[in-house]
This record gives structure tokens, C-alpha cells and sequence, in this order.
């Protein structure tokens, strides 16, 4: 056996065609010295690049001419895939489903999202096994579970598991899975057993569960070696989490953080899974997983003592190549070289690719492993149908249908107080429909219109304008969903059967169009709803931002890791970190501070309106109860007399006043109160805070814990799809429990200018900051409305007769 | 005093606010900025800010409005996809923006209108002669006598005052016509007047063809005189004795002023005021014109000419060989002509007048069908925007007064727009109930505030709109005739001396009940579905409300056409004026306490009323303003009641010679003061809630009225019986 299993040649996956020059240092002279130069792997994650010219891909051209007869080797395991032994040539499960829940609620959901195969992986992939189970209340007969793959259904299976999961396999079809990226969707189509309600609806689902949800691979075309576009076909485990293991055998030498740093950066982007983690140590892992590459870093010398041989040419010259893990078998991709600094340059080969120019800006956010497509960014007035947006026209027979898109927002956005979106619904509703049925815009979950149906006999919509509120709109990719929730006769009588009808009520069509006008674009500080969305500011082009990690130790440095390679991932663009020592050696610029909270320097803490406290308190189980207990305690009073028959009608009126008009004392100031500093309860395990940086420019992010080991536990939570979408406002708590994140707003902003001066920009942003200074907008009315007053006056009394 | 400084600074300030206003802001920042503006507005406005305050108040006021138009014309059209709601909303957008253009005009016109000039009687020194003309078509001798009567004495050297009857009901067409009757009526009416106009010292004049009614009547006027002033009355319009001191001073000031015009004071009430009862308490509609927006005119020098109680210069005239005569409405356009000529004008705020007004419905709203064709006509063929020669501000004016007449539109928008929704479903003004309240509502209350700041003390909150709603019913056919037939309409003459004696329906009042039964269908649709669809109740009942707000407009004007009986033709005056009563050689000391054209009531001392009887022939004695002794006029008894030393007695005027017509006219017209006395006395601004609450009782009052009147009117043999019952009743 070949102990070398792939060695790569860094500078010509990369780009080949420009920096030909450089092939030198990383020639591989070994065995495949005559493989050509030309092998563009593709730098983006576009689906359907051919990978024809992959150094080691036995099947050069997949879809064109698939080679069955192509000789493999003797050692073909058994076709099922054995689950805990990692076989060396079955290897792991490949699981597909990027999060730890999937789940497929209401009468119709669909999940789609997309996975990146290698050329072999896709030549090989076989089936498709998933478990689900289901609600006891989903009618077998009227529902169904269907599979697609690429758009194409592979299989269909009626709901019928409430007992416990049943798991089920479709077969792939030989060539619909293509090298490169790959479309999964899940659609289920679920109606109740007995009841007719729409609240019944919600009483719909099935999960589909990500432990028993993966490929199944021929295993007799698995046998090429791991090349690098392996890395992005690291896909995940059973929890949808994709695991990073960096080994370092030097791991202290504070000169080699910002490679290893840059390095993470470079295998998340190259990813873009969800739910990335990264973990440093100095040995390497005695066991391989799922969704697991081992990253082993260190000169030719460090490395000597850890793997059993070296790549060739490791004293020569950088170098990349996966060789296999004598303990388990699985391939690690090893960078070496003969010092440190050649290590350097085949990370900076590694992070080239996915590297973004300072001034190019993004059309899409890089979404697609999880939502399906990537997330067109929307920088200012646009329209897109819907069918460029991922959804496809649509007839429904039940009585709530749901579907969604999501879209991009920059990090800029200042739309929140007065911006309007609007979609145009090419829609359609049988004459069984009763007015006081309607259609509603849900943003991130949140209602944010509702058209009445108010035509009984069925109508066609024809770009109907559905206007509704951006305040619910975020920096990153915002999902939006339309709601349409039908009333019929048939349902009221509810005769049994009714649900199985198969005729449709309702009917979307991907003609539809979502529109959003130009909005006010203006960075505000602090805002971690930035950071989370783009990774703002840190991820900005031509900006180095100074990253302060006071002890360099496992747990921090994965922490560190972790965040800065989700930043990436969300910027588009690695972050230009440069260590520093303190506090006080950072200038205006950005600033990241992450260890644990003993480590923070107290400038930061105080930036970040963490108490100094914190430092001594957190973590000690010293803190008393909630303050809030009070405030608490007094609603429920409330709640308990409010029965009276007289306030009926002033509650209700109140009640109209506060969803229509969401006016509270709090909106109606002048200039907000100072923010408190804060110490954060025990039960939160991470604190991500970010502060103006002391001399007034500058975003510092604080990224803390109790202890390193919850500091790196809490960096892997919060990094989670469904965590890090919730980062908020100037800081936000990691808890535990359902819904661990907690966010305290912000109240004191701070305005950084992105785009280049425009009147109308200036106006948008002024309607904006008015819109949320309401009584500002009030007085500055009053008051230029009396400056006219007077001004008339004097100008009436010098024209016209006067006496 | 840097004219370009000022405007430069103010251009700033307005493009400052409206840039301010046009900010895309949300719901809730409108809804405390509409409050805000509100609550400044009604403070200014109780603490009654006048001046500067006043422009303030506006000030905030537009601001509210425009955002309003701002949202109107960004946010709530519907899409262009669904026609069947696009074009009656496009519709009404187009209403309601006529009525902002509107509003915005007359901000112009009165936001800071002239102060009442200084009375002058005493100070004029040169006394250039003056002809007065008193055009005439049809009226009868009676009110002719009165009027001649009442300008013959007025205060003026007797060479310089030259008075003419300008007879255009007895030219020579009409003597000579074809029809014998018409003939004869000319001829008898040619003697008759030609007579009267002898004894009273008055120059008789008539034309041998009717050739351009008024106008053409008022240039032959002046082809046969030669004073240097023209002073023009309606033959129903009789000046007091100051009225020539009082504005041919004017001319000696200014040498390139055409006109002096004065308010139309009326004795009698229009149908409205007639059939609410509210002509002793509230300001006449046309006080609002003639008491502000005149006044407003003045300032921008583009007080135009009404046809009456004006003084002209014949110099000017010659500029325009005339009165010109293009439209109905001559006496806006000759004013029109002359301003563009660079010719002056003078609003003079004191009514030095008094004259009637159409007493039916039927005439009134054919007054107004002329005026607005008139307008129209001017709008059409002189077109004041573009107009040479005149000043912007005078473009402005006359824009305002002649789009102005284009209110049916609007208004008959605004009474069926609702209907849209109500009875066929259509979503004619996409907002949420939210958005009605913090935009619609804040521009409704800011409107009223500010019509109210305007025009507050000569106009009652919602009296506009009654005014505007009884008028578009018929004036909507007359408009739409016009501007598709601009030179079809023709000079009538308003019939001022018609009396309602029975109480009756209006015969042009069918359409009001029409309008009045599908309103109330409407609202019950709308109770109907406020309950049966409850997820849109709160359009419904946004809608439902307006619906509501026509009903109760349009159930007011059913008591305006249903005409209420009068006992007496015509209307007294109050005077209180020192006479004696002499009766059989005696005299006894009395005091004049009303005067009519027809007959006065007085209160005499110490008579025996045994003594009189009806019909009994007496004679009242008294000194006329404008003589040194006291003189008699001959009356008739008409009835007697008192008690005690004071007899009140009711006597009818028995005119024999034409001096006895002068003492009829110094009786009621000489003393002008006490005219503007009386509107003083009326007016009072009730303010928003009141005027509304008070408007409330009368709309609901004069509806049930309105349909009694219908009642009745459907069995005719039973009303004819009940016809005093009922009159009783309704009282």
C-alpha cells in the first residue's frame, strides 16, 4: 500500500494559470510529477464545474462517460455501510442533513440545501437512507414524504411512522448526483387525520432525523485517493456539525497563531458548512468521525515525531497532501514544509482561492449548504421573482400553506424603523375559499403583514402589492416566509375525508415578485446583528483588525478559531487579524478580544459595558436573583385583575393602539439614557459583546467565557446556524436550555459611514434615525413649520398691498 | 427691506420642511408628529393668536397636510394591475388633491388678507361726476322705485350725480316682438317706468336689442353718459346715502384705479339660511367672500369686480371699450381685462349696500349655475395662469376664484367613494385602519383647524360643505355642460323677488331624496358588514363612517330643499328711528321698529286704539336722513295690537308720488351702519366641537323635517288640508 495517499500539488489546484512561477517550492517531483499543471479546482462553490482535470479522480469526465468497467482494486468492503469500525475504504457515513433537527411542520414544508461531493463521491453515491418519524395525528393516506435530489424526486413515502423512526432508502440514479455541489431537498406534504381547523395544522410533522439521514456509496468506486477538494466535501456528522481537528505539535509558539488562524479561515470558506467548528491539539485523534478532516501543521521537524513519514519534498519546499492517520486509517491533510515560513505560504496558497478582492463586493451570501441556493444580497432598490429565488409555483389543496426564500441584507442596512418591502403575489384562490381567510408575510418568524381575502368566489391575483415592514430584517440572509391560510365551508363541515381532498384551494406562482426600494445604508456600532449577518466591520477589505488573545492555549485559540473562521465564512472574506499584545497597543482600528473573562483586558470589558465585575463575579454562583423578579410579579397581578368588564374595551383600544402603532413612553426621548454596565448571570456560559473602541473608532468584539474549556464549548454553540442567526444587538448571552441566547439592545449608536456621500442616501438614513427618534421628528417638525410660519409672515408683509 | 433676501430665505425654509416632510418616516413617528401639531395648533388657537400667530398656526397646519399628500400620493393608490379600483381611486386621489391645490391657493389668497380700510365719508375734497347705473331686465316697478329712490339720495352734490334706469326689459325687440303678449308687457312696462324714473328725477334708458345682456346693456349705459365715475347697482341693490363718499376717494388716491368694490349686503336670507333658520345667527355664505377672501384679494391688488355696488372708471373702462361680454360672468372678466391692463382695484370692507337674494332653491342654485358657468367660461377663454400682463399673485387670485367652481367634481367624488367599497367591494384607497388614523384623520381635524383659522368667524364648521353639496347636485350637470359647450350658456337673470308663502318641496328637490335613500342603504350595508365580516371591520367602519359623514350632510340638505312657508313676502329690516304716527290731523309720538319695502311696524305713544281700524289711512312723519324737514309718507293700517300707552301698529307703505319712494329707501337703506351692525351681531365663531355638535342637531332636525315634507308631498289632497297644522308642527 501506498503510504503516500495524495499529495497535491498547492499551486496548480489553486491558480495554476497565474502564479505558474510559483510551482517550484511545491513541486511534487514524486510520483505524479507528470500530471499537468492545468487542474483548476473550483474556487467558488459553483455545482457543475467539471472536475475533469483532478490530479487523482479515477473518473475523469463523470456524466460524459461513466467508466463501469474500469478496473478496481481487489479490496471492495461490503456493500452496507458499516457504521462504527472505520473501514478504511467504506469510511465514515457521509451524512447530509447540516443541522441536528430537521423538521417539517404543517401541511407543507419542504427543506432543501446542498452538499459538495467529490468526483468519486458522486460517481459512487448509491443511495439515500433517512429515518423520520411522524405525529401521530398525519394521515397516512393523505400524506407524503418525498425525497429529491437535485430536483429530481428519488422517492416518495407515505407519512406513517408515529410509532418510532422508520428508516427508509431510495436509490440515487447513476449520474444525477453531480461532482461538486449537490441539491437535497425534503418536502412533505401532511394533512390531519381528523381534523379540518387550521390550528390543526400545527399539530402536523415529521423529523426527519440527521443521525440516520446519509449516502450510502458503492464502495468498489471508492477507492482513489483524498485529493484537496476533499475539503470541502468534508460534510458533517450526525449532529450536522462539521468538525476541524488542527493538529499543531508546537502548538505555543505565538508566531504561528496567525497562520493557524488564517488556516481555519481557509478550510471554513472552503466548507461553508453551517455549523463549523475547530479544534486545536498537539496529538493526533485516535478516532475518525463524520464530518471530520484532520488538519496536521508544522514544520518538516515538528511533524517528524507525530507521523510516521513525511510527505516528499516536506524539507524542500511548503507542501500539502493528505496522508493517513496511522491510528485510524482516515486521511489527514498534513501542511508542512521546511520552516515555518513555508508553512506560511502554503496557507496563504490554501486561503488564495476563496480570498476575496478588497473592492469586489457580493452579489449572493454563501448560504447554500443550508438554505439550498446562495442568498442574493440585495444592496439597494430590486426586484427579483420568486423563481429566482429558489421557489417554484406551487397548487395547494389544504388550509395553511407555507413556503419561503430567503434574501441578502447588508451589513449596513438602516431600514429597520421605516423601511418597506413589498411582494407582488401572482396568486390564485378557488371559489371554495370564504372571506376572512388571508395571506401573511412572516420575516425571520416574524408577522410582518396580513392581507385579508375578502372576495368570495375565487379570484386570480395578479401582482397583488403586499407591503410590509423591514423592521424585522437583519444584516446576512433573511428568510421570508408567505403564509396563506384558507377558510372553506367544506372544512367547517368537516365530513371525514375532507382533509384528504386533493383539490386545490390555493395556488402561488413563482411569477411573483419580492421588491425592495432603495434603503438608508449606514453601519451603526455596536451591532452584533452586523457581525453575525456579514461579519461587519471585521470582514471589510483593506482593514487589518487587531486580535488580542492573551494566552495562547487550546481552548482559546479553537475558540478563536472558530469565531474568526465563521466571520469569514459570513464576510465572504477572511479577517486580516494582527496579534497584539494588550489593549493598549491597539490603535482606532477593529478589535477582537477573545479568552476567558479573567484574560480580558478591563478596557475591553468596560468598552463592551461588561462590569469590571465580571472578571471576579462570573462563574462563582455569587449573583442573587433577577431584578426583573418584580416587574415580573407585577404583570401577573395585572393579568390576574384586568377581568373587569369595564376595561374591556380600553384594553382592547390600548391593545389596537400598542400592535398598530407599537408606540411606548420608551420611543418618545431625546437622546437615550447611558448604558449600564452589566454583569452577565451564571446561567449565561459566553458572552459575545462589542463596544466602541475607547478613543471613539473602532469595533472591539469580545468574545468571553467562565473558563477556557466553556470558551471553546460556547464558541462551538454559538457558531451553530440556528445560534449564531440570533446574535444581536451590543451583546448577547449563551445560556443553556431551549432557547439559550440571550440580547441586551442597543441603546447607544454609534453611526460609521459605508457608502460614498449621496443626498438620497442621507435622506433614507435620516428618515430612519427619525423614524426611531420619533419625537425628535416631531419638535424638528414643529419647529421648521414655525421658522416657515415666521418667514411668511415677513415675506407676506413686503409683497402685496400693505397698510 | 431686501425683497430678494426674503424670498431667497424663505425658498430655504420650504425646501427645508417639505424635505423634511417628504422623509419615508413610519406609522408612529406621523402619529405623534400629527399629535404634536394638533396640540400646537389649538393652543395657538385658544389662546386666539392673531398675526404672526395666525401664520404659524397655518404653517403647522400645511405641514400635516403635505404630509398627508406626501403618503396620499406614495402609499395608498392602488396598483395599476387591478383597473376596476385604479381608476376611481386615481379618481378621488385626484379629488382630494384638487381640494389640498385648493386649500393651498387660498392659503395664498388670505393667509394675510387686508385690514378694514378706514372710513373716508368726511375727507373727500373733489367730487368728479359720476353716473350710477341701475341695469335692469325684469324686476317690477315697486323694487325699481326703491332702489333709484335709494340712489338718487345718496350723499353727493346733486350736479355731479347723474342716475340711470337701464331698462333692457322694454328694448325695442322686445316691443316690437312677435308675441303679443311679450309685447305688451314691454310696452306697458316702457310707460310705466319711464314715469316713475320722471318723477324721480332719474335718467330713463333703453337699447333697441338685447344684444350681450348685461354687458351690453351697461356699454350702452355709458355710450349715453360722460361722467368721469361709473357706479353700477343691481336693480335689487339699493346704496345707503354714504356709499359714493365712501369709495369715490378712492380715484383721487390711485389715477390708474379701476374699481372700488364693495360687499353685497342681503335683507333677505338664501334658502338655506331661509329654511335652517339660521340667517339671524350665522354668518350669510357670501360673508366668507366678501368679508376674507375679498379682503385677501385686495392684498395682491386683484379684488375683482361682482357686478354690483362697485364704482368704476370710466377711463379705464375706455381701455377695454367696455364691459366685456365673452362670458356669463362680465363683471370678473372686465376686471380680468383691466388688471392685466395694469388698471387697480380697492376692496372697500363695509357694506354700503343692501339687496335680495333668491329666496327659492330653484333660483338659487340658478344663480350659482351661472356663476360657475361664468367662471368656467373665464377659466376657458381667459385663461388667468397665462394670462399677459397680470401679476403672479393676481394669476394665483384668479385661479383660485375660477378653478374653485370645479367643486361638484370633488365633492360628488367624495359622496360616492365610499359607495364603492360599500356596495361593490372595491379597494379604492389601500391603507390600514392604523394608517387612516394617524394620516387621514390628523389631515380631516388639521383641514377643519385651519379652514376654521381662516375663515373661522364667517364660517361654521361643516356649513362649507352643506353649501358645496346642495349647490354639486345641480351644479354638476351645469359644469360638465359648459366645458363641453363652452359659449352655449346664456345670461338669466336671477329672479330675486320670488316668496315662498306655502311650505313646500323644492321643485328641483327629488334628486336630494335619491341621494338621501341610497346614502341610508349604504349605511345599513355597512352595519351589516361590520357584523357578517369581521375581518375587515375596521375598513368597514372607516368607510361606513364616511358614508355616514355624507348621510348626515345630505339629510341637512333635505331641510334645505324643503322650503319653508313665509307669512310675510318680504323681509324687515330693524330699525329704531324717532317719527310720528299721524292719523285723522293728529299726531302721536312713535317709534319705527321694522321697516319692509312694503310696509313698517311702529310703536306709537298714547293713541286710543278704538280709534283705529283697519285699512284706515295714516301717514308716518319722519326726517330723512338726507333732508332738513320732516316729511310724511302715506300708509294703511294693517293691524294693531298693545296694550298699555304703546300700540304697536302694522302698516303698509301706500306710495303715490316718487317721493315717497325716497322716504321708503331712507327708511331702510340710508344708514349702512346698521348693516354692518346686524353681521356684526352674528358673527362668532363657535369653534370645531360646538359648530360640530351644533351642525349635528340641525342635519338630524332638518332630515326628519325633510322627510315630513316628502310625506305630505306624496298624498297632495290630505297636505292641502293639514298644510297650517303642519307648518305649526315644524316650527
Amino acid at each position: 500500500m501506498r503510504s503516500i495517499l495524495a499529495a497535491t500539488l498547492i499551486a496548480s489546484c489553486a491558480f495554476a494559470a497565474s502564479v505558474a512561477a510559483q510551482q517550484v517550492p511545491f513541486d511534487m517531483s514524486g510520483e505524479r510529477a507528470q500530471q499537468p499543471g492545468a487542474s483548476p479546482s473550483p474556487a467558488s462553490p459553483p455545482p457543475a464545474v467539471p472536475q475533469s482535470g483532478q490530479p487523482l479522480a479515477p473518473q475523469p469526465g463523470p456524466q460524459a462517460s461513466p467508466q463501469p468497467s474500469s478496473p478496481q482494486p481487489p479490496a471492495a468492503p461490503a456493500a452496507l455501510p458499516a457504521p462504527q469500525p472505520a473501514a478504511a475504504a467504506a469510511g465514515p457515513r457521509f451524512y447530509v442533513v447540516p443541522s441536528d433537527r430537521l423538521n417539517l411542520a404543517g401541511e407543507y414544508a419542504t427543506r432543501d440545501w446542498t452538499i459538495y461531493l467529490t468526483p468519486e463521491q458522486a460517481e459512487a453515491a448509491a443511495k439515500l437512507n433517512f429515518g423520520y418519524r411522524n405525529s401521530i395525528y398525519v394521515a397516512p393516506e393523505a400524506s407524503n414524504l418525498s425525497v429529491y435530489v437535485n430536483d429530481t424526486l428519488i422517492g416518495q413515502v407515505p407519512v406513517q411512522s408515529p410509532g418510532g423512526v422508520a428508516d427508509r432508502s431510495f436509490e440515487i440514479p447513476y449520474g444525477l448526483m453531480r461532482p461538486g455541489t449537490n441539491k437535497i431537498g425534503f418536502s412533505a406534504t401532511q394533512r390531519h387525520r381528523t381534523d379540518c381547523t387550521v390550528q390543526s395544522t400545527y399539530e402536523l410533522w415529521s423529523d426527519v432525523l440527521p443521525e440516520r439521514t446519509f449516502l450510502e456509496f458503492d464502495a468498489a468506486k471508492m477507492t482513489a485517493a483524498p485529493t484537496l477538494d476533499d475539503i470541502r466535501a468534508v460534510g458533517v456528522d450526525e449532529k450536522g456539525q462539521t468538525r476541524f481537528n488542527i493538529v499543531v505539535p508546537k502548538l505555543e509558539q505565538s508566531a504561528t497563531t496567525t497562520p493557524l488562524l488564517r488556516l481555519s479561515q481557509a478550510l471554513g470558506m472552503l466548507a461553508t458548512m453551517p455549523n463549523q467548528v475547530f479544534e486545536f491539539s498537539t496529538a493526533l485523534p485516535s478516532k475518525a468521525a463524520s464530518g471530520e478532516l484532520t488538519v496536521v501543521v508544522g514544520t518538516a521537524a515538528e511533524l517528524e515525531g507525530i507521523l510516521p513519514r513525511l510527505p516528499d519534498g516536506a524539507r524542500s519546499g511548503g507542501i500539502a497532501a493528505f496522508m493517513e492517520n496511522p491510528a485510524t486509517q482516515a486521511p489527514v491533510l498534513v501542511l508542512t514544509g521546511p520552516s515555518w515560513e513555508a508553512v506560511e505560504s502554503v496557507v496563504e496558497n490554501i486561503l488564495a482561492p476563496v480570498n476575496r478582492p478588497e473592492n469586489s463586493t457580493r452579489s449572493a451570501l454563501a448560504t447554500q449548504r443550508w438554505t439550498g441556493m446562495n442568498t442574493p444580497l440585495l444592496t439597494g432598490s430590486s426586484r427579483l421573482p420568486f423563481s429566482a429565488l429558489g421557489l417554484k409555483s406551487a397548487e395547494f389543496s389544504g388550509r395553511r400553506f407555507r413556503t419561503g426564500f430567503y434574501v441578502g441584507i447588508p451589513s449596513d442596512f438602516y431600514g429597520d424603523a421605516y423601511g418597506e418591502a413589498r411582494i407582488l403575489l401572482d396568486a390564485a384562490y378557488s371559489r371554495d375559499v370564504l372571506p376572512g381567510s388571508h395571506i401573511d408575510v412572516y420575516v425571520n418568524g416574524s408577522i410582518a403583514s396580513t392581507v385579508p381575502i375578502t372576495r368570495a368566489g375565487g379570484d386570480v391575483l395578479r401582482h397583488l402589492p403586499i407591503r410590509f415592514t423591514m423592521r424585522h430584517f437583519r444584516p446576512g440572509a433573511n428568510l421570508i416566509e408567505i403564509e396563506a391560510v384558507l377558510q372553506t365551508r367544506a372544512d367547517e363541515v368537516c365530513v371525514p375525508g375532507t382533509t384528504a381532498s386533493n383539490e386545490p384551494r390555493f395556488a402561488l406562482f413563482d411569477t411573483s415578485e419580492f421588491r425592495v426600494g432603495d434603503f438608508a445604508r449606514i453601519a451603526q456600532l455596536p451591532n452584533l446583528g452586523a457581525v453575525a449577518g456579514t461579519g461587519f466591520p471585521y470582514g471589510r477589505g483593506g482593514e487589518t483588525v487587531d486580535l488580542i488573545v492573551d494566552r495562547i492555549d487550546n481552548q482559546t485559540l479553537s475558540a478563536t478559531a472558530t469565531l474568526l473562521s465563521q466571520l469569514a465564512v459570513m464576510a465572504g472574506r477572511p479577517v486580516a487579524t494582527v496579534p497584539k499584545a494588550s489593549a493598549a497597543a491597539t490603535g482606532d482600528g477593529n478589535a477582537i478580544f477573545v479568552g476567558p473573562i479573567s484574560q480580558i483586558p478591563p478596557v475591553a470589558l468596560a468598552q463592551a459595558h461588561l462590569s469590571e465585575d465580571t472578571a471576579k463575579i462570573w462563574g462563582t454562583s455569587a449573583q442573587s436573583a433577577s431584578p426583573d423578579a418584580n416587574a415580573d410579579m407585577l404583570d401577573a397581578w395585572r393579568q390576574k385583575t384586568s377581568s373587569n368588564a369595564w376595561q374591556k374595551p380600553f384594553m382592547a383600544v390600548s391593545d389596537w393602539l400598542d400592535r398598530n402603532f407599537d408606540i411606548s413612553l420608551g420611543s418618545l426621548r431625546f437622546r437615550p439614557g447611558d448604558e449600564a454596565m452589566f454583569v452577565p448571570p451564571d446561567t449565561a456560559n459566553l458572552v459575545v459583546a462589542q463596544g466602541i473602541g475607547p478613543s471613539g473608532g473602532g469595533a472591539w468584539l469580545v468574545l468571553t467565557a467562565p473558563t477556557p474549556e466553556k470558551l471553546q464549548a460556547g464558541a462551538a454553540t454559538l457558531v451553530r446556524n440556528a445560534n449564531w442567526e440570533l446574535l444581536s444587538g451590543s451583546l448577547t448571552l449563551l445560556g443553556v436550555g431551549d432557547k439559550p441566547m440571550e440580547t441586551r439592545p442597543v441603546t447607544r449608536v454609534s453611526f460609521l459611514p459605508t457608502q460614498p456621500f449621496s443626498i438620497w442616501n442621507y435622506r433614507l438614513i435620516a428618515a430612519n434615525w427619525l423614524s426611531t427618534n420619533i419625537l425628535s421628528y416631531a419638535v424638528l417638525l414643529a419647529c421648521l413649520s414655525v421658522l416657515l410660519g415666521l418667514v411668511t409672515f415677513s415675506l407676506l408683509g413686503r409683497f402685496g398691498k400693505r397698510r | 427691506m431686501n425683497r430678494i433676501g426674503t424670498v431667497a430665505i424663505w425658498a430655504v425654509v420650504t425646501f427645508c420642511v417639505i424635505a423634511l416632510i417628504a422623509l419615508p418616516i413610519n406609522l408612529q413617528t406621523q402619529l405623534i408628529a400629527s399629535i404634536t401639531i394638533v396640540a400646537l395648533m389649538a393652543v395657538i388657537k385658544i389662546l386666539k393668536g392673531e398675526g404672526i400667530w395666525r401664520l404659524i398656526a397655518l404653517a403647522l397646519g400645511t405641514a400635516v397636510v403635505l404630509r398627508y399628500v406626501y403618503w396620499r400620493s406614495t402609499s395608498t393608490l392602488p396598483p395599476l394591475s387591478q383597473l376596476e379600483n385604479f381608476i376611481p381611486g386615481f379618481l378621488l386621489y385626484l379629488a382630494e388633491m384638487y381640494s389640498v391645490g385648493m386649500l393651498a391657493l387660498s392659503l395664498f389668497v388670505v393667509s394675510m388678507p387686508l385690514a378694514p380700510r378706514a372710513e373716508r365719508s368726511g375727507q373727500l375734497k373733489t367730487f368728479p361726476k359720476v353716473d350710477v347705473f341701475v341695469p335692469s331686465y325684469n324686476e317690477d316697478e315697486a323694487l325699481l322705485a326703491n332702489t333709484l329712490a335709494a340712489a338718487k339720495a345718496m350723499d353727493y352734490p346733486a350736479d355731479k350725480l347723474q342716475v340711470w334706469l337701464l331698462d333692457d326689459g322694454s328694448t325695442e325687440q322686445k316691443r316690437n316682438s312677435s308675441k303679443v303678449l311679450e309685447a305688451q308687457a314691454a310696452l306697458a312696462r316702457h310707460d310705466t317706468l319711464r314715469q316713475l324714473c320722471d318723477d324721480l328725477g332719474v335718467h330713463y334708458l333703453t337699447r333697441a336689442r338685447n344684444e350681450h345682456a348685461k354687458a351690453g346693456n351697461l356699454n350702452n349705459g355709458l355710450a349715453h353718459s360722460d361722467g368721469e365715475l361709473v357706479a353700477v347697482f343691481d336693480a335689487d341693490h339699493a346704496p345707503a346715502r354714504d356709499f359714493l363718499r365712501e369709495t369715490v376717494g378712492y380715484f383721487d388716491d390711485d389715477p390708474r384705479l379701476f374699481l372700488v368694490q364693495t360687499p353685497h349686503f342681503f335683507l333677505n336670507p338664501d334658502p338655506l339660511e331661509r329654511n335652517l333658520r339660521t340667517f339671524e345667527k350665522m354668518p350669510s355664505e357670501n360673508e366668507m367672500f366678501y368679508g376674507i377672501i375679498q379682503r385677501g384679494l385686495d392684498k395682491w391688488n386683484a379684488a375683482f369686480f361682482c357686478g354690483s355696488a362697485a364704482v368704476l372708471s370710466r377711463r379705464a373702462l375706455k381701455d377695454t371699450a367696455g364691459f366685456s361680454g365673452v362670458s356669463i360672468t362680465e363683471d370678473c372678466e372686465t376686471a380680468i381685462a383691466l388688471h392685466s391692463l395694469g388698471w387697480n382695484s380697492v376692496y372697500v370692507d363695509k357694506p354700503l349696500i343692501a339687496g335680495l337674494q333668491p329666496a327659492t332653491f330653484a333660483s338659487f342654485i340658478g344663480q350659482r349655475s351661472r356663476w360657475a358657468q361664468g367662471m368656467i367660461q373665464i377659466l376657458r377663454f381667459r385663461f388667468p395662469l397665462f394670462k399677459r400682463g397680470l401679476s403672479i399673485p393676481q394669476r394665483l387670485c384668479y385661479m383660485s376664484s375660477t378653478l374653485f367652481w370645479f367643486f361638484p367634481f370633488p365633492r360628488t367624488m367624495f359622496l360616492i367613494a365610499p359607495l364603492f367599497y360599500l356596495f361593490f367591494d372595491l379597494q379604492i384607497f389601500t391603507a390600514s385602519g392604523g394608517e387612516f388614523l394617524g394620516y387621514t384623520l390628523a389631515y380631516m381635524l388639521v383641514n377643519m383647524m385651519m379652514q376654521n383659522y381662516l375663515y373661522g368667524t364667517f364660517r361654521w364648521p361643516w356649513i362649507s360643505e352643506l353649501y358645496e353639496y346642495v349647490q354639486s347636485v345641480h351644479l354638476l350637470p351645469a359644469v360638465v355642460s359648459v366645458i363641453l359647450n363652452p359659449r352655449k350658456p346664456t345670461f338669466k337673470v336671477t329672479a330675486k323677488d320670488e316668496s315662498v308663502l306655502v311650505s313646500r318641496l323644492s321643485e328641483i328637490s327629488r334628486p336630494f331624496f335619491v341621494i338621501f335613500g341610497v346614502l341610508f342603504v349604504a349605511l345599513l350595508v355597512s352595519v351589516y358588514r361590520f357584523y357578517a365580516e369581521p375581518y375587515k371591520a375596521d375598513v368597514t367602519l372607516v368607510v361606513g363612517g364616511w358614508n355616514l359623514l355624507n348621510l348626515i350632510i345630505a339629510g341637512c340638505a333635505l331641510g334645505v330643499v324643503s322650503e319653508r312657508g313665509e307669512k310675510s313676502a318680504s323681509r324687515r329690516v330693524r330699525v329704531s328711528r324717532r317719527c310720528d304716527f299721524v292719523t285723522d290731523g293728529r299726531s302721536f309720538p312713535a317709534t319705527i321698529e321694522n321697516v319692509s319695502a312694503n310696509g313698517a311696524r311702529v310703536q306709537v305713544y298714547g293713541i286710543d286704539r278704538q280709534t283705529i281700524g283697519l285699512d284706515m289711512d295714516a301717514a308716518i312723519r319722519f326726517l330723512p336722513y338726507g333732508g332738513d324737514e320732516p316729511e310724511e309718507l302715506p300708509v294703511q293700517v294693517r293691524n294693531v295690537e298693545g296694550h298699555g300707552d304703546l300700540t304697536a301698529i302694522g302698516c303698509r307703505f301706500t306710495p303715490c308720488v316718487a317721493r315717497h319712494h325716497s322716504l321708503v329707501a331712507d327708511l331702510i337703506f340710508a344708514n349702512s351702519n346698521q348693516w354692518s351692525d346686524f353681521q356684526l351681531a352674528r358673527r362668532g365663531n363657535p369653534g370645531i366641537l360646538f359648530g360640530t355638535l351644533w351642525f349635528l342637531r340641525v342635519a338630524l332636525y332638518q332630515t326628519s323635517r325633510g322627510l315630513v315634507y316628502l310625506a305630505r308631498s306624496m298624498k297632495p289632497k290630505a297636505a292641502a288640508a293639514e298644510t297650517g297644522a303642519v307648518r305649526e308642527a315644524t316650527r
